[in-house]
């Protein structure tokens, strides 16, 4: 990100970043910055709190009329860490049962996807070019058969993981964003199957499935999960 | 609260520390209007593009186009990286694309104007890669006349 801060100033063109990791803006000494604390994927901080994000833009904005950079202004609002919802359990009875398919699971959330679509108005899901039962059908060819090519795969797996947290959403009891998250990874089908692809696709001599196998497919805070 | 590295859950906080960052001799710095009288262009590093558009590749240094009316409706997220929030976004695209934010701006004269093109990259672009996109990025907001480049990372 601060990369481009120099890139784009140093053609003409005046540019301010939000930084999210300070030391990587540290290093990289971009014309102007403004650090935020809040999680990284959310440069704004909260959710549809628009006065929220109003007030970091502005902050940013602000610093345009500053030339004593390199700069690294401290955004002073912070997010609170989200509520804790330990103890949560999925509304739903979701469970796999012996015999489940992934295919099933996905079918079973359909319901609550078509839900969350009509609360929000918009989906991300829509990468791939897939629907899900499509998806579903080339993560379990991948299990089972040969491995698709990898860019394809990712795609639809990013897919899933969307519409999987999309339809949570809109579960009765939602939780917070963090339980939706744990959940997909504590009691999905679609995430042990992933954690089972895993050492698949690391074992590929294809380049971009060890990629996928060991980057981008698993987040780093669930890793722990693989033998 | 002062949330750096150090103060990260471990795991995260190595996965962040493994990351190269470029380093550059000197930092340009330029001179400009007051706010005001700005035309602000958004550049996105989430991997965002419209649905249909490329997806995002891993080692990809190029950005996708992000009309200003495109719908919130319309735009997907392709980044390759697993290790940020992508709930956020789901449930709100201004927390990751304020896209909305700008226009109230524009709207109230905080600032000039709105670009009418922004634009997105995949931050997890090799900073050669990126590069020549950027210099030909740069003309294309001069000919739109965006004069300011609010740069947004995920």
């Amino acid at each position: 990100m601060g990369a481009l801060g120099h890139f784009l100033e140093r053609e003409g063109i005046p540019t301010v970043g939000i930084s999210l990791v300070r030391e990587h803006t540290e290093t990289v000494r971009p014309p102007r910055a403004l650090w935020v604390t809040f999680e990284l994927g959310r440069p704004f901080g909260i959710p549809d709190d628009a006065a929220f994000q109003r007030r970091v833009m502005q902050g940013a904005l602000d610093l345009f009329e500053r030339t004593d950079g390199p700069l690294i202004a401290d955004y002073p609002e912070h997010v609170a860490e989200e509520a804790d919802f330990t103890g949560w359990a999925c509304p739903i009875n979701l469970a796999p049962g012996a015999g489940d398919t992934l295919a099933a699971e996905i079918d079973r959330l359909a319901a609550w996807y078509d839900r969350a679509i009509a609360a929000q108005g918009r989906t991300t899901v829509g990468v791939s070019g897939l629907d899900m039962p499509a998806a579903g059908k080339l993560v379990a060819a991948a299990l089972q058969d040969s491995l698709p090519p990898a860019q394809p795969l990712k795609q639809a797996i990013d897919d899933l993981k969307a519409y999987y947290l999309e339809a949570a959403s809109a579960f009765p009891d939602p939780g917070s964003s963090r339980t939706r998250k744990a959940w997909l990874w504590d009691e999905t089908i679609l995430a042990r199957s992933l954690i089972a692809l895993q050492p698949k696709l690391a074992a590929s001599a294809d380049a971009q499935h060890k990629i996928l196998g060991n980057l981008t497919m698993i987040p780093a805070t669930e890793r722990h999960r693989l033998g | 609260m002062v949330k750096r590295l150090s103060d990260m859950p471990e795991v995260e906080a190595k996965h962040l520390a493994r990351i190269e960052c470029p380093t550059y001799d000197d930092t340009p710095l330029l001179a400009g209007k007051p706010l005001g009288q700005r035309r602000v262009a958004l550049i996105s590093t989430a991997g965002l593009h419209r649905r249909g558009d490329r997806p995002f590749q891993p080692g990809d240094g190029s950005y996708r186009v992000i009309p200003a009316e495109t719908p919130a409706g319309d735009l997907v997220m392709s980044h390759i990286s697993v290790n940020f929030d992508r709930t956020g976004f789901q449930q709100d695209l201004n927390v990751a694309f304020p896209i909305d934010r700008l226009r109230e701006l524009a709207a109230d004269g905080v600032v000039g104007s709105m670009a009418s093109v922004h634009y997105a990259f995949m931050g997890a672009f090799p900073p050669e890669a990126a590069a020549p996109h950027a210099k030909h990025l740069a003309g294309l907001l001069k000919s739109d006349k965006v004069d300011a480049a609010l740069l947004v990372p995920v």
